[in-house]
């Protein structure tokens, strides 16, 4: 899994692992826009970094839903440097959302998905960009729809 | 959290790098539970066959990845286990893989009891069979990994090849 430096255009690898209680010092709302150490009962709150580095680049929030097999993002973000035209890496989120649906298709048996809540304002912009499946209120991905993002961002 | 403390940003920047929580009443969560369930459900009914046995397989594959990252040995994951599930999700009987294969079925037999160890050919032929989804060098690892478990932990070779080695190195 890996993201893009945009001034140089390499490709540099990532993991995401689980939040550790030791994170909540680094993660400020300054930075990363929310209060993230609220989400922590309610969520599973994973972080992304270079792998040489402890530096937290995004963070996703997920609640499963496992009777319906399917896992939500309840709240995603890129640290603050990584959103907007000036942003340092490219694929952060891209890389989140992939993570977060290889863990449902590990977690769910039969028929996983990933699904979120959009804002009415960006809800075409996850159709377009991950090739999100409209339901209404929520957008998901699911089988092949899944498997592409995942491939897309994974390998 | 409303857009505007991001204003700066355009939509697509936005869309880019978050997914910004949205608050539903209890109301509109029930509905909009229920609008995906039923699309979901509806998609499910459309699915071909090759869909779900494309999905399947990839599943399949993401599993035996993830455990060949791994460091850790688990005696349940052997190369007969994933050989058993490959059958069970493309539906081929014994004797149906092994025509399909070329294989005599009681040599297939032997590979997923794990007695016979599988040569490089039949690892070809289980990529050539998956239509490259589950490429060799997989099984390839797989079974390496199998392997340096074994030679890790064999006491009793050990013992029995001790008696053939003499003059070894006396490092501090």
């Amino acid at each position: 899994m890996h993201i893009t430096e945009r001034v140089t255009n390499e490709d540099k690898l990532v993991h995401v692992r689980a939040i550790e209680d030791a994170d909540f010092k680094q993660i400020t709302v300054k930075r990363y826009l929310f209060n993230w150490k609220k989400l922590e009962h309610e969520c599973k709150i994973y972080k992304l970094t270079l792998i040489d580095s402890e530096d937290v680049l995004g963070l996703i929030a997920l609640i499963d839903f496992p009777e319906e097999e399917r896992t939500e993002i309840k709240l995603l973000t890129s640290s603050i440097e990584n959103i907007g035209k000036e942003k340092q890496y490219d694929r952060i989120a891209g890389c989140l959302i992939a993570f977060a649906g290889k863990e449902a298709i590990g977690k769910f048996k039969n028929y996983p998905a990933l699904s979120l809540v959009p804002k009415t304002e960006l809800k075409q912009h996850y159709i377009a960009k991950y090739k999100m499946i409209d339901a209404g209120w929520q957008l998901y991905l699911e089988d092949i729809s899944l498997l592409n993002v995942i491939k897309q961002y994974l390998s | 959290m409303s857009l505007k403390r991001l204003k700066n940003y355009t939509t697509e920047d936005i869309a880019d790098a978050m997914v910004l929580p949205v608050t539903l009443t209890s109301k509109q969560r029930k509905e909009a539970d229920r609008q995906l369930s039923e699309h979901r459900a509806m998609r499910r009914t459309e699915m071909t066959e090759e869909e779900k046995l494309h999905f399947k397989l990839f599943r399949l594959k993401f599993q035996l990845e993830d455990y060949l990252k791994e460091d850790q040995y688990n005696p349940q994951f052997t190369f007969g286990y994933f050989l058993e599930q490959y059958l069970q999700l493309t539906n081929r009987k014994k004797k149906e893989f092994a025509g399909d294969i070329q294989i005599h079925e009681t040599l297939l037999s032997s590979i997923l009891k794990n007695r016979r160890e599988p040569n490089e050919s039949f690892m070809i032929r289980l990529e050539l069979h998956s239509n490259n989804m589950i490429p060799a060098i997989d099984w390839f690892k797989l079974l390496e990994k199998e392997k340096g478990h074994q030679i890790n932990t064999n006491r009793s070779l050990r013992d029995k090849e001790s008696r053939f080695v003499t003059h070894s190195l006396q490092l501090v």
